[in-house]
């Protein structure tokens, strides 16, 4: 029993030695969960082409994320929405935000006797999301729909309950296009809505259009695609309807790129342009600019090694998952801000 | 509540009053009664120090909504995580202040008032109870009085087996099946009848009934009290002295008129029974949180969607990003306990409590 015992114990001392050998690199994120999906593709793909680095993205929520590189018990973060003035203060070190890819917010609804596709500006959101506009044959609505019939079914708008980057985009999209729902509503990850139904989670709200005529609900792109719901096709800035595709969210994120000088971090939504899709955001990946937090150099290294790939080859895979891909002169943007990342004071592109 | 049930259950007229058997741990073969002895009093110190820690936890993490709220908590509406734009901000000279070529404004700090989560608590479990009870009487009366040897087993297993399917297997057949229904078939009917009545007008829900509102809760909720009530309520009326049945009956009694009596003579354990299921339909989670709509209103129709305490919790606290509205939901949460801890100490009052006294009594 006792040599048992032992032989056991030198079989798990030599696979633990094993494990040592490979000198393997662990680099631990959390945070949002709109691009955990693609975060979970590129770490799989990433490993193959790099056994030695493990990174591990638990998708707990942006405000996780936040909390998590504030208290520096993870070496990045992710999250849809950049970072408050607060909480910029309350980290301390200078933070860096890295767009990773964009994504976007649709207006899908449920009418099962309308024909053809809707069509809808952001005024007219607005008014139905803060209850003003009751009705679906309200002439605000058939006024952008010439030459289709609305029924006279009563609006129900779905949103959703818990705290998301999908609302933070949604609203301060929406308060672009109204001041009145900007004062009385507001912008924010979670706001009071005045009217509708609160849904948990995209499928929360999916759910809901799904099963309610007469429903309007915010979603990102991916679920209205893969639970083939209609969603409205938007007017932007410039008065073109645009359908949201990851090329038009693409389109919106190039039209940014103008207003990148201070900081990556910049709202993409209610973009101007023959094809800009309005309601789109960037999400980021979260690092401080001196990443001497990590204690490690290696890690460090591989940390800005993998952004660097995920932003460029990694790209290639954005759109199959309904992502929008960082556009060429986004891409130029983001290799250059991660080559003035510092390992305590001298740059870690440089290091070896 | 299964063990609160379970305890109940067990509680019969013929209960001793003290434990069987002292522990003196003085013989010789004592050591083990010794020890024994020790890791039975410590499993109930440990359980009644978890009680204890838990609420003191949550009333020490709702310190901030209660400094910051304070009674206003209990009577506001407005809940709003998110700061509004008010005033521009202006310096000590009245001017405006820019920031990157914007002006800064003074925001409306978040707000916070529990009013209608209380609210939607209350009604949902009052609905619950006006469906749940006739049935679950009636249920338990057949139970006792109707029903013979053969039946009663399998009939008293099917409906207490309605208590162990989890919660959320009734949300998803809520979600699926109920709410879909109620959308279609009984909700516009009944909206239609509310509209045309005068006297019912304020019942009326304005716009399209969805199948996912109170009304739709209060109906789920009700689904899931019925074995709790129907079980506790059996026991009661089966605890009923046999002479005192056979005297109404002697007297002359119908069978409707002897039923009446045996539920006024245990009014007090059925009200004990109610009062259990009560508490389980107030601290009900994600069955309600599925069917209920989930908008922290007040409204008047049953049409309308609303919202609960625990479902409030299940919603929003996962992704709650301020320490005020983290604080502002664990007082949310204080405040269910303490609701939950009331009903459950009323009911076992009137269940066991009077119970015991008026077998005493015999």
């Amino acid at each position: 029993m006792i040599s048992l015992l032992k032989k056991t114990a030198a079989v798990a001392v030599l696979a633990l030695s094993g494990t040592v050998a490979m000198a393997e690199t662990k680099l631990t994120g959390a945070g949002a969960t709109f691009p955990n999906p693609i975060y979970q593709k590129w770490v799989a793909e990433y490993q193959k082409s790099h056994p030695d680095v493990k990174i591990d993205y638990q998708s707990i929520g942006s405000g996780g994320g936040i909390k998590g590189i504030t208290e520096k018990t993870i070496d990045f973060a992710g999250s849809d929405a950049p970072m408050s003035k607060k909480e910029l203060a309350a980290a301390g070190g200078e933070i860096v935000h890295i767009p990773t890819v964009a994504g976007a917010v649709v207006a899908a609804y449920n009418l099962p006797d309308f024909k053809g596709e809707l069509k809808l500006d952001g005024p007219t959101l607005a008014e139905i999301f803060h209850g003003k506009i009751t009705k679906w044959n309200d002439p605000k609505i058939a006024a952008l729909n010439e030459g289709t019939s609305l029924p006279a079914v009563g609006i129900t708008p779905a949103w959703r309950t818990d705290g998301s980057g999908t609302t933070f985009v949604f609203t301060n999209y929406l308060a672009t296009q109204s001041n009145e729902f900007k004062n009385a509503v507001g912008m924010g990850k979670q706001v009071k809505w005045p009217t509708g139904q609160g849904g948990k989670g995209n499928e929360g709200v999916t759910a809901i259009v799904q099963g309610t005529p007469g429903a309007i609900g915010y979603v990102e792109l991916n679920y209205a695609t893969q639970n083939q719901i209609a969603f409205a096709t938007m007017k932007n800035k410039d008065g073109k309807f645009v359908k949201c595709s990851p090329d038009s969210v693409a389109a919106a994120g190039a039209g940014a790129v103008g207003k990148m000088d201070k900081s990556l971090a910049v709202d993409i939504w209610n973009q101007g342009g023959d094809e800009s899709y309005p309601i789109a955001a960037f999400t980021y990946i979260i690092v401080y600019k001196d990443l001497g937090y990590l204690k490690d150099q290696g890690k460090a290294k591989a940390l800005v090694d993998f952004l660097k790939w995920a932003t460029t080859e990694g790209q290639s895979t954005a759109k199959e998952m309904d992502y929008a891909p960082l556009a060429a002169p986004v891409q130029k943007k983001v290799a250059d801000a991660l080559a003035t990342l510092t390992w305590s004071g001298s740059p870690v592109a440089a290091a070896k | 509540m299964t063990t609160a049930h379970s305890n109940l259950a067990l509680t019969g007229p013929s209960q001793p009053d003290g434990p069987a058997f002292a522990l003196t741990g003085t013989r010789a073969s004592g050591h083990g009664d010794a020890i024994l002895a020790w890791v039975t009093r410590g499993s109930a110190i440990v359980v009644i120090l978890m009680l204890v820690s838990l609420v003191s936890v949550l009333a020490y993490a709702s310190v901030p909504a209660i400094r910051t709220f304070g009674v206003g908590f209990l009577t506001s509406h407005d809940w709003r995580p998110n700061e509004l734009p008010g005033e521009p901000k202006r310096d000590a000279t009245g001017n405006l202040i820019f920031e990157d070529g914007e002006v800064v404004l003074e925001m409306i700090p978040a707000s916070f008032g529990a009013l209608p989560v209380i609210y939607g608590t209350t009604v949902s479990s009052v609905l619950a109870l006006l469906f749940a009870v006739p049935l679950s009487l009636g249920a338990a009366l057949f139970l006792t009085r109707i029903a013979r040897g053969w039946i009663v087993a399998p009939v008293s297993f099917l409906i207490e087996f309605l208590a162990a399917i989890p919660s959320i297997a009734y949300g998803i057949w809520g979600l699926f099946v109920l709410a879909p229904f109620l959308q279609r078939y009984v909700e516009p009917a009944l909206n239609k009848f509310f509209a045309i009545t005068p006297g019912l007008r304020w019942l009326a829900f304005p716009s399209t009934p969805t199948g996912r509102d109170m009304f739709a809760g209060g109906l789920i909720l009700g689904v899931m009290v019925v074995p709790i009530i129907t079980a506790v309520a059996r026991d009661v009326l089966r605890a009923v002295p046999r002479n005192q049945v056979e005297g109404t009956v002697a007297l002359g009694a119908t069978w409707w008129q002897s039923s009446k009596e045996m539920l006024k003579y245990s009014r007090s354990g059925l009200f004990g029974a109610i009062m259990l299921g009560l508490a389980r339909a107030a601290g009900e989670t994600m069955a309600v949180t599925m069917v209920i709509g989930n908008n922290n209103q007040i409204a008047a129709s049953p049409f309308a969607p609303a919202q609960t305490m625990s479902s409030l919790l299940a919603n929003e606290f996962a992704e709650a990003s301020t320490e005020i509205h983290r604080s502002a939901l664990i007082e949310v949460a204080l405040i269910l306990l303490l609701m939950s801890l009331a009903f459950n100490v009323v009911a076992r009052y009137l269940v066991v409590g009077k119970g015991s006294r008026s077998a005493a009594a015999h």
